[in-house]
Order: structure tokens, then sequence, then C-alpha cells
């Protein structure tokens, strides 16, 4: 699939990283040792291209915290197909950053 | 100061650069990260000000992603950038063909020549800018002595076509300005770049345009200070001279100084240009750049005009906004003028679609008209042999090329999608008159982005006249929706 070969290393963590429960940009940032320059635009480029989708928190949760909405990110289902191929190029992507399935196993 | 204070003020900053209708997202995101990382105790976490100057990067990429998207809606067939972006270029391309056209350029263009208002150009049969010579030789020597009241210095040229021989170089057919020794002192052109020796060679000195010397010579500098051949009389090629530097009347390649003695050799009917100085003093207050001069001679009163090198009569303009009403007169007789019902069903358009809409039509009248006032008026400067021929070439062309863009403009209005201007596409045809009884047949297009369909009646009834929009809900979009197809490079 010559569309699988053109996700990157960097775009690969992202996606692995919003898939392991890390949904908002300061968690991607964290969990992936990324800059917040490389982050949020490589976020947005997922968000276009479809494989990620963004909603914001309801007003309502915030309040009760005292504390501003979130955004949050989830995968798009040509975003997990496209993280599963990515899996086959980037064998150690699990184990980097784990999803808490895997961790319990 | 705190670092967070300082980072939420580096995020605004950044902000300036995100599109207005993402700001308010994107500031509101940004917030809320930085809050979350300065409320985040636990060691290792990132710098709220480190972290904030990533919103630049953020913000630059959504600004580049914008003019990315920009980019495409000009590459993009029917949209209303391309047909923007053609048109203009189209007025720019014509400008500068414009410009490349003596006659056209000197109508267009400011004179070269300074204090352009008081160097007059001496006419004796009443036409401004005439291209015919029309002062005797004979009047032009006796001027230079008994009209000093009048003039501070006096030139004459004639148009002429001769064959410049240089040695090692082809015979050069050039059309030549052949006039007195002082015609460039009444210019006021700079000849101080004149080849050496060119102030003591006693015979006649040539100036070559920039163009004539490229294209007679090559280009080549050695011609310069070179004795040439005209007429088997020697010839000095003293300069070269921009092509702007002549904006008289006639074609001329190259302006031939004459000694005095050999141009008294002319034959007195000989008729061709004067050129002067004028004292401001001597002449009443210019109107519009005219001027007149009377003489008396053996009971005859003749009278001549001295019109400013800088006077535009302004015809040429004027026959264009006579073409541009007779052409919208016109236009009813070949298209209908209404653009079509507006869409009523999801409401009316937004404010800044119908702007939007109705800049563009008059941006695309705007731009027809530029294009049609150039070639018309290219056309009349080029082709038209006198004023009378210039004028009807300027009204001819210019109406018949009006109607026909006008006609194009209307045309392509209607079949455009009122909310994003795109050219409608895919047209099917609906019904067959002959074959249905008071019901509808007539062309549907759709807008590709899904906004609406377009129903055009083949033929207008008192129910359905005129051609009708229908919008689409945004339930309909996925059936719109172009194919998702990733880009070729994700990060």
């Amino acid at each position: 699939m010559p569309v699988e070969a053109k996700l990157s290393h960097t775009a690969a963590m992202i996606l692995q990283a919003i898939h392991a429960g890390h949904v908002y940009g300061f968690g991607v940032m964290e969990m992936t040792g990324l800059p917040s320059g490389t982050v949020y635009p490589a976020m947005r480029r997922l968000e276009r291209d479809g494989l990620i989708a963004s909603r914001w928190e309801q007003q309502s949760i915030a309040d009760a915290e005292q504390r501003p909405p979130r955004k949050y990110y989830r995968l798009t289902r040509a975003g997990r197909a496209m993280l599963e191929a990515a899996y086959r190029r980037y064998p150690l992507l699990e184990k980097m950053i784990p999803t808490p399935e895997v961790e319990r196993a | 100061m705190n670092r967070e204070t300082l980072a939420l003020a580096v995020v605004r900053a950044a902000s300036v650069l995100v599109p207005r209708s993402e700001r308010t997202d994107w500031l509101g995101e940004w917030k809320a990260e930085l809050w979350h990382l300065c409320r985040n105790t636990h060691s290792g976490s990132a710098d709220p000000l480190e972290c904030s100057v990533g919103a630049w990067k953020d913000a630059f990429w959504i600004r580049s992603e914008r003019l990315r998207k920009a980019g495409q809606g000009l590459l993009r067939p029917g949209s209303a950038q391309r047909c923007g972006f053609f048109l203009g270029g189209a007025a720019v391309a014509t400008l500068l063909a414009c410009l490349c056209l003596p006659r056209t350029r000197s109508l267009l263009l400011p004179s070269a020549y300074p204090d352009p208002g008081n160097l007059v150009v001496l006419a004796s049969n009443g036409e401004a800018g005439t291209h015919a010579p029309s002062i005797r030789f004979a009047d032009y020597r006796e001027w230079t002595s008994d009209t000093s009241a009048l003039f501070t210095s006096l030139a004459w040229y004639r148009p002429a076509i001769r064959d410049v021989y240089l040695i090692r170089h082809r015979p050069a057919r050039l059309h030549l300005a052949e006039g007195s020794q002082n015609l460039l002192q009444v210019l006021e052109l700079p000849h101080a770049a004149l080849a050496q020796g060119s102030s003591s060679f006693r015979g006649a000195r040539l100036i070559l345009t920039r163009s004539a010397w490229r294209r007679a010579y090559g280009g080549n500098p050695a011609v310069i200070g070179q004795v040439a051949d005209i007429d088997r009389s020697p010839v000095l090629i003293a300069a070269v001279v921009a092509d702007r530097d002549w904006s008289l009347a006639g074609e001329t390649d190259a302006i031939l100084l004459e000694p005095e003695a050999r141009l008294a050799q002319l034959a007195p009917e000989v008729r061709g240009f004067g050129v002067a100085r004028i004292r401001t003093a001597a002449f009443p207050a210019p109107r519009d750049g005219w001027r007149w001069m009377t003489e008396t001679k053996d009971g005859v009163t003749r009278r001549y005009e001295c019109i400013s090198v800088n006077y535009r009569d302004g015809r040429l303009e004027s026959i264009f906004i006579f073409a541009v009403l007779l052409a919208l007169l016109a236009l009813p007789a070949t298209t209908a003028l209404p653009l079509g019902d507006v869409p009523r069903r999801r409401g009316p358009l937004p404010h800044a679609a119908h702007a939007r809409r109705w800049l563009f039509l008059a941006a695309k009248f705007c731009l027809v008209g530029t294009i049609v006032f150039f070639v018309s008026t290219a056309l009349a400067c080029e082709l038209g042999a006198n004023d009378a021929a210039t004028a009807y070439i300027q009204f001819g062309s210019g109406f018949a090329a009006l109607l026909l863009g006008f006609r194009w403009i209307l045309e392509d209005q209607r079949r455009r999608c009122p909310e994003c201007l795109l050219r409608l596409s895919n047209p099917a045809r609906v019904g067959q008159a002959s074959c249905n009884f008071l019901a509808w047949n007539g062309t549907e297009l759709f807008c590709a982005r899904g906004h609406g369909l377009l129903h055009i009646p083949e033929l207008p009834t008192s129910w359905f006249s005129t051609q009708r929009w229908l919008c689409l809900d945004p339930s309909w979009s996925s059936l719109f929706a172009e194919s998702s197809t990733l880009p070729a490079e994700l990060l």
C-alpha cells in the first residue's frame, strides 16, 4: 500500500499515543517526548487527513472541575487502519507507547 | 510577570497568524493546554514558556495550509480565483503589450521630456498628435529668425526611410527622423553620452534607438563612433538612446542630425514637424495644452497650432466610454439580464457570500473593460492612419469586444454556485417538451461542493420563467464530498 510507506515515524507515534489514551496535545507531548512545535502541527495534519478527529469537552464538566475545557482527540476508522499498517513498518511502536490492555497483559 | 503569563502572551501573539475564523478555537486549545501544563506538578514536565514557542510553529502551519488551499483554488478548473487570475493576467498582458507598441506607449505613459508643458509640436492642419507632417521647411527657416519672441528654441525634422551602410555590417533600412542639429537640445535629451569626437565631426550624426541598434547591429557597442554611409554621405553613429527617449510623431529607429548647410539644400516645400520650446509669457494661458500662433504674410493670415507634447485630448477615453454605454444598452438584446432566483429554502445567503458574489461580478466587468480598453486603444493607435480612422477603430473594436465580453460575464455568473462561486458542472437534461404536459423540462447542473442544484427551464413558462437555484442541506454533502485521498506526505 503506497500510503502506508508515507506515514512517518513521528506521525505513527502520535497515532499510537492517541490510541493508548493520551487524548490531548499535552498528553501526547508527554508520552512521545516530542516538542509542542512538532506535535500540534502533526495533529492538525492527521486531523486534516481524517486519521484523527477532535471534539471539545463539555463545558459543564470543565466548570465542575474549575478548569478550562480541553480539546480531545480520537482515532477515526481510517486512523486505526493506518496504525495497524504502521505496526508492520515500526514493530517497536506498540512497545514504546503501550496501550492499557498491553500493559495489563 | 510569571512564566504562565509570559507563555500566554506568546500564544496570543502567535494567534495573529491564525485565520480569524479558527482563532478562538485555536486560542482556547492552547490556553487550556498551558493551564494544565502549569498545574502539572510531577517532575520532568515541559516548561510552559518553551511549550508556548511551539504555538508559533502551529500557527505558521495553519496559515501555510490556508495559503496552500488558496493556491489549489487558483488551479482548480472553474473556480472564481482561477477566473479572476486569468482575467487579471490577461489585463496585465495587454497592458505590457501596449507598452511595447510605440504609438500606444506614448499615449499611455507620461512624456519622457523635461518640462513637457512648454515643449510644443507645431501643426498647421488642426489635428492634435497628427502623424502627418504639416510644416514646410521654408516656414521653419523663416521662423528661426523671426519667432525668437515666441520660442526660446526651434527645431524641425521630417520622417524618412534610408539605407544605412556600415562596414562589416549588412545594410540596414531604418526609419529616420531627419532633423536640424539642435533637435536634441530642444527636446532636452541628455546628449552627454555622445561618442568621443562626435562634436568635432563635420557631417551628420546618427543617434540610434536601442531596439534599432540591437536589430540592425546585434547590440554591438563597437558601432558607436564609427562612420556609416547614408545616400553616399558620411554619417557618424554618435550614440544609442532608449526607445522611450523618442515619443514624437513618426515611426523612428534613429535620429539623424543634419548640419545646417546640408539641411539648407532641402526643397522649401518639403514638409516635416516643427518642435519648439515656447516662451510662456508670449502665449496666453493654454487651453488643455493648446496654443495658437498666427502669421500674416502677403495679406493672408495663417494659424498654426502649438500643441504641448504632454497634451492628451482624451478622445480615445471618451470614445471608449461611449462604446461601454452603447454595449450596456445593447446587452439585453443579446442575452437575458436576470442572474436567476437566489436560494430561499435554507434561508437567505449570508451577507459575506452575497457581497462576494457581487464583488466577483463587478471585478469581472472591470477586468474585461480594462482588457478591451487596452486592446482597442492599441488597435486604434497602431492601425489608424488619421484621427477619424483611429476613432472608428477604437469605437468599432471596443463596442464589439465589450458586447461579447459583457454577455460572457452574465452567462458565466449564471452558471456559478451562488455560495462558493464554483462553476456548476455535470449538466443533465430532464424531460422533453414534446412528451410532458405542464411538467418541467430543462437542464440541471450541480455544484461539485454540494451546495445545490441549478434548474434551467428549456421553455420559459409563467410558473418557471427563469433559472432557479435549489439549495441542498448539509445531509447531502456526503454525496458530493471529494474522495478522501491521503496526501503524498503526512509529516
